[in-house]
């Protein structure tokens, strides 16, 4: 059984299985988990409507939720929502009791013009103001992981994570009690399986030599 | 409860927070928190000394001042404790050239520090001007430096405007220290420095002083720690809970200033 996980917060489902099959991957909608996912699970889980500080393009992924008279935080990715008066409100949603959900708690990520803020000093800033904590749903997350799994019918230790993240893909799925690949593209530094402990299960060069491994090795 | 009489006795100072105490903040100036006025003149004409200790910064004294005298306050800039002019000294102290994560009502306060090529930053309650991009700007002049310096003028969570509760600058704080990995020095309450300068401004000991304030932990518990005594307030960012903290527990509960200023003035030594 395979899924795809990832982290992404500005894009549904739907745009990212387009933007495969472009690519030409034989993928199906229902084989992609991503953080997005995992939040509205959670959000239909606790019941409530959130006040969804998310990217536009994310939206799709919570049609059907209610977010009128907001009981919930939900925070993404998303800069142009990161204002003063947005999270003020929100500050004072969570002030009231309402959970914070995090997608996830970046701390920055890479643009054009340099470094930029991600949603995890935004999401600090919300835990201080109202002495709170956040329920941070995307990788490394042990939930992530489970979740993912929750309908292959596999437990953790009969899966494998390949992803080219050492602490958020790799860390993150072998604490969850799954193998972790590491392979050496994207944004992989030289050196990086020696940033986690225990390090890889395997670290090699890309996912066609991760795949040739679990085909010889692992099944 | 120990009564008033002992909990008050040998008093001969009282340093008072602002927003919250005298005042919330908000459209159209804000409003004088009721009785907090004629408190105010009742401390002035008693032989108590009194300093105003405020982590006010999105205003400038001069500003802030004038508009308290417009509700009807006796107060001068003099009298004000405020952590700008405290920052300022710090920089000019230590060569530092700050970029500024500030409200432009503060700006004037920096009107002589050298902004040039910033070798820190300092962030202040900015409000409004706390937008994305103006975050983004300071959290890259951090990540630059070789040595980032951050200072934060005063780490409140919030405070209370006419409108409600409003995020402060503790918050965004945070959100750099996360950033880039580092710890801010504050100036400010609840820093032991700040509440010594008010009390040498005044020439009263510690031990002679109480502090009147609505934040639990940064005006009660900040001067508790540098052996003031301190009452806390039930106005301004004042919440229930805060009169049930795990850590800190005031010397009392008062519902306002002008019932502060009537327990002091009976109990003080004549």
């Amino acid at each position: 059984m395979v899924r795809f996980v990832t982290n992404t917060t500005k894009e549904s489902k739907q745009d990212l299985l387009e933007r495969l099959k472009k690519l030409e991957f034989d993928i199906s909608e229902d084989e992609i988990f991503t953080s997005l996912t995992a939040a509205r699970n959670l959000v239909e889980q606790k019941q409530v409507r959130p006040m969804l500080l998310i990217d536009d393009r994310a939206l799709p992924d919570f049609t059907g939720v209610q977010t009128g008279d907001p009981n919930a935080v939900v925070i993404g990715l998303a800069p142009e929502h990161f204002h003063y008066q947005l999270l003020n409100q929100a500050f004072r949603l969570l002030l009231d009791g309402a959970p914070l959900i995090a997608i996830h708690k970046a701390r920055y990520y890479k643009r054009k013009d340099g470094l930029a803020l991600g949603p995890g000093p935004f999401v600090t800033a919300l835990e201080y103001a109202t002495d709170t904590k956040a329920i941070v749903v995307g990788k490394p997350e042990k939930t992530f992981f489970l979740e993912a799994l929750r309908d292959t019918g596999c437990a953790p230790e009969e899966a494998v994570m390949i992803g080219d993240d050492c602490r958020d893909d790799v860390g993150g799925a072998q604490n969850t009690g799954m193998l972790g690949i590491l392979v050496k593209t994207g944004k992989y530094r030289a050196a990086d399986e020696e940033k986690i402990n225990p390090p890889p299960y395997l670290t090699c060069e890309s996912f066609p030599h991760a795949v040739d491994h679990i085909l010889q090795n692992l099944l | 409860m120990a009564a008033w009489a002992e909990r008050l006795a040998g008093v001969r100072g009282v340093l008072l927070d602002i927003s919250g105490v005298l005042y919330d903040s908000g459209a159209g100036g804000g409003a004088a928190i009721a009785g907090s006025v004629e408190a105010v003149a009742r401390l002035k004409r008693s032989p108590l000394k009194v300093r105003f200790c405020t982590n006010e910064s999105q205003k400038s004294r001069r500003e802030l001042v004038g508009l308290l005298q417009r509700l009807g306050f006796n107060i001068s800039e003099g009298e004000v404790t405020a952590p700008a002019p405290a920052t300022c000294q710090i920089l000019k102290e230590r060569g530092l050239r700050p970029h500024l994560l500030v409200h432009d009502g503060v700006r004037s306060e920096f009107d002589d520090i050298d902004v040039s090529n910033p070798n820190c930053v300092v962030i202040a309650d900015a409000g409004e001007s706390f937008s994305y991009k103006n975050m983004n700007r300071a959290f890259q002049v951090l990540m630059e430096l070789e040595n980032p310096v951050l200072i934060s003028l005063g780490k409140g969570r919030y405070y209370k405007e006419t409108s409600g509760l409003m995020l402060d600058v503790g918050a965004y704080m945070k959100a750099l220290e996360y950033a880039c990995g580092i710890e801010a020095e504050v100036v400010g309450k609840p820093s032991p420095e700040f509440f010594k300068s008010a009390l040498q401004a005044i020439g009263v000991e510690a031990h002679q002083a109480v502090m009147i304030g609505d934040d639990i932990v940064g005006d009660v518990g900040g001067a508790q720690k540098c052996g003031m005594r301190a009452l806390q307030v039930r106005t301004g960012k004042f919440r229930p809970s805060d009169e049930h903290h795990p850590e800190v527990k005031a010397d009392g509960y008062v519902d306002n200033l002008a019932e502060a200023v009537d327990l002091l003035l009976q109990h003080m030594d004549k």
